[in-house]
């Protein structure tokens, strides 16, 4: 496994995989983090409910204050991960490279799971370096917007903040892990890619609008209260659980799909 | 005075005997389609097997099974002594070419040989050796998307010769090789053979095969119709004399006198091709002078293996090409 770990890093170094892989994530996080500090108000309007980047500059002096606007487009840094994962597991059928590795290295669970793992360890590089980023443009942006920033930097707030980079990554592996199984299955980056968005996106919010119950159990959902340290209807240790269900049940699946379908 | 035959040109080890290849009723079905259908292949190590037949014969399929990337429908076989079913045993000392090369076009040819090399746990130092054994060393830094197709092909035959190996499998090795590529293609298969090496090389290129190898396995329609040695193969066919008359005159009494012989001969332009072994070029001679024809040429031809190929399979006239299955050396 440590040598399909290994090989897979060659690929990674390649300049589309930082663009798209480190890139977005940069992307998303930093531009979350200016829309919120500066869209921060003194005081909301009466009956507002703080959907958006919408959130008062008292709120953001909290010591979770540096990193609201990361957390809040989670989803988006999932989403970057899924298309990472699909993306380059499903290249390798379509430019019918699989079948070098196969060669190579016949073992196919231990080469799934070096990828995977590379992969993992670029997406927590790719996250934690983004999230670094994101915050030094808090710390400069912050306080001409009257934030203070003191408690961002309390030993509470430092760990409010390693605590969402923890969270933030796990929910970016199972997105993770939902592209790579959709590639096994569809075997097309653009195929995989598109179907895990639209299901991640507007698929769940159409089935969350006709099943009730729908956010408490639905994978997507499920990691979008893993990354936000759990949600009114999801407490964050139910989540968790049953997202580590779900990824045991889709990474098996996934893995016996790889290791018998015909190469 | 005979055509000279490309299989005595080099000295190579002899076979060992033992089987690099070998399988038994292996048998491949997608869906109703029988892409190999109970083959039986008996490949003694140590010598160079061209694998031929025209496209969709079932070559790519056969070679995918034997190197444990599709699992057959029925049958068994062993790569290097090992099952098919436990690829891990056998495939870290067999090199590989399948179909078109594939890599990943960024990368250069040297990256994309690492990519390969830290996945097999192989030394590094292999990257730059088989680069050099290719003829890639100068452009190996380049990205492989601004690689001809030629230069791909060498770059696939380099990621077969990674590991060192002892058998190695090409698939159309020569497609997209220009005439001076095929035969430094043709070289390097012949220098795997002197070192030992078993090559088992596909192609839908009978003159290229005929050149390069000394063993043949045929399939058509999935099923083997011919191995063994080249050799026995060609020594099989009808062979013919070609006697030429000093005055065309004499083309009839030429066929007559032979068939008075016993032996067919039909006219052929300004010669007799008359059935009849090498042996009997003497009496030919002989004969004709006795009937007062003095010939400016007589020679033995050998049935080539195309000729031998549509002969076995029956699904051309001789001299003809079947659909994918190409007499003509060069790029497909």
């Amino acid at each position: 496994m440590l040598r399909s770990f290994s090989s897979e890093w060659v690929k990674l170094r390649r300049r589309s995989m930082l663009l798209w892989g480190l890139g977005g994530t940069l992307f998303f996080t930093v531009l979350a983090t200016v829309f919120t500090i500066e869209r921060a108000v003194k005081t909301l309007e009466p009956g507002f409910h703080g959907h958006g980047f919408r959130i008062t500059i008292a709120e953001l002096s909290q010591p979770n204050g540096l990193v609201h606007g990361i957390v809040d487009v989670s989803n988006l840094v999932g989403i970057v991960a899924l298309a990472l994962f699909a993306g380059a597991t499903a290249t390798e059928y379509s430019q019918g490279t699989l079948r070098n590795l196969f060669v190579r290295q016949p073992g196919r669970i231990k080469l799934l799971c070096g990828k995977y793992l590379a992969l993992a360890v670029f997406a927590l590089l790719a996250i934690v370096l983004a999230i670094a980023v994101a915050v030094v443009v808090a710390f400069a942006l912050g306080p001409g917007k009257g934030i203070h920033t003191s408690a961002w930097t309390s030993s509470t707030g430092v760990s409010d903040t390693l605590h969402a980079v923890l969270r933030i990554y796990l929910a970016a592996l199972g997105y993770g892990l939902l592209g790579t199984a959709l590639a096994v299955v569809l075997r097309s980056p653009a195929v995989a890619i598109t179907v895990g968005i639209a299901y991640v996106l507007p698929g769940e919010a159409i089935i969350d609008a006709i099943w009730d119950n729908g956010d408490r159990w639905l994978p997507g959902q499920l990691l979008s209260a893993v990354a936000h340290g759990g949600t009114s209807s999801t407490s964050y240790s139910r989540a968790l659980a049953l997202v580590a269900l779900y990824a045991v049940v889709v990474g098996i699946g996934t893995l016996v799909l790889f290791q018998r379908r015909d190469a | 005075m005979t055509d000279a035959d490309p299989h005595a040109a080099a000295p190579r080890p002899s076979p060992s005997g033992e089987a690099a290849i070998q399988a038994s009723a292996l048998t491949k079905h997608f869906g109703e389609r029988r892409a190999v259908e109970k083959i039986d292949i008996e490949l003694p190590a140590g010598v160079v097997c061209g694998f031929v037949g025209p496209n969709g014969a079932g070559k790519t399929t056969t070679i995918q099974l034997l190197l444990g990337l599709i699992k057959p429908t029925s049958g068994t076989a062993r790569v290097l002594g090992q099952p098919i079913s436990a690829p891990q045993a056998y495939l870290p000392h067999v090199g590989a070419l399948i179909e078109s090369p594939s890599f990943y076009p960024t990368l250069s040819g040297a990256r994309n040989l690492e990519v390969l090399t830290r996945l097999g746990g192989l030394p590094r130092t292999r990257i730059a050796e088989v680069l050099s054994q290719v003829g890639l060393t100068e452009r190996a830094g380049e990205p492989v998307r601004s690689y001809s197709l030629g230069m791909k092909q060498r770059l696939g035959v380099a990621a077969a010769l990674l590991p060192t190996p002892k058998l190695v499998i090409l698939d159309e090795p020569t497609n997209g090789l220009d005439p001076a590529g095929i035969r430094e293609m043709r070289a390097l298969m012949r220098g795997l053979a002197d070192r030992g090496i078993t090559v088992f090389v596909s192609s839908h290129l009978l003159a290229e095969i005929e050149a390069i190898c000394d063993h043949l396995v045929m399939i058509d329609s999935g099923r083997i119709v011919f191995q063994g040695t080249m050799t026995d193969l060609l020594a099989a066919q009808r062979s013919e004399l070609v006697a030429t008359p000093e005055f065309g005159r004499d083309l009839e009494a030429l066929v007559k006198l032979s068939a008075a012989a016993g032996h067919d001969a039909r006219i052929d332009g300004d010669s007799v091709r008359v059935v009849a072994g090498e042996d009997w070029a003497a009496e030919l001679n002989r004969q004709a002078m006795a009937a007062g024809i003095t010939l400016r040429g007589l020679r033995s031809t050998r049935a080539s293996l195309e000729e031998a190929f549509f002969a076995i399979t029956g699904g051309a006239e001789a001299g003809g090409s079947s659909e994918g299955l190409s007499p003509i050396r060069g790029e497909d």
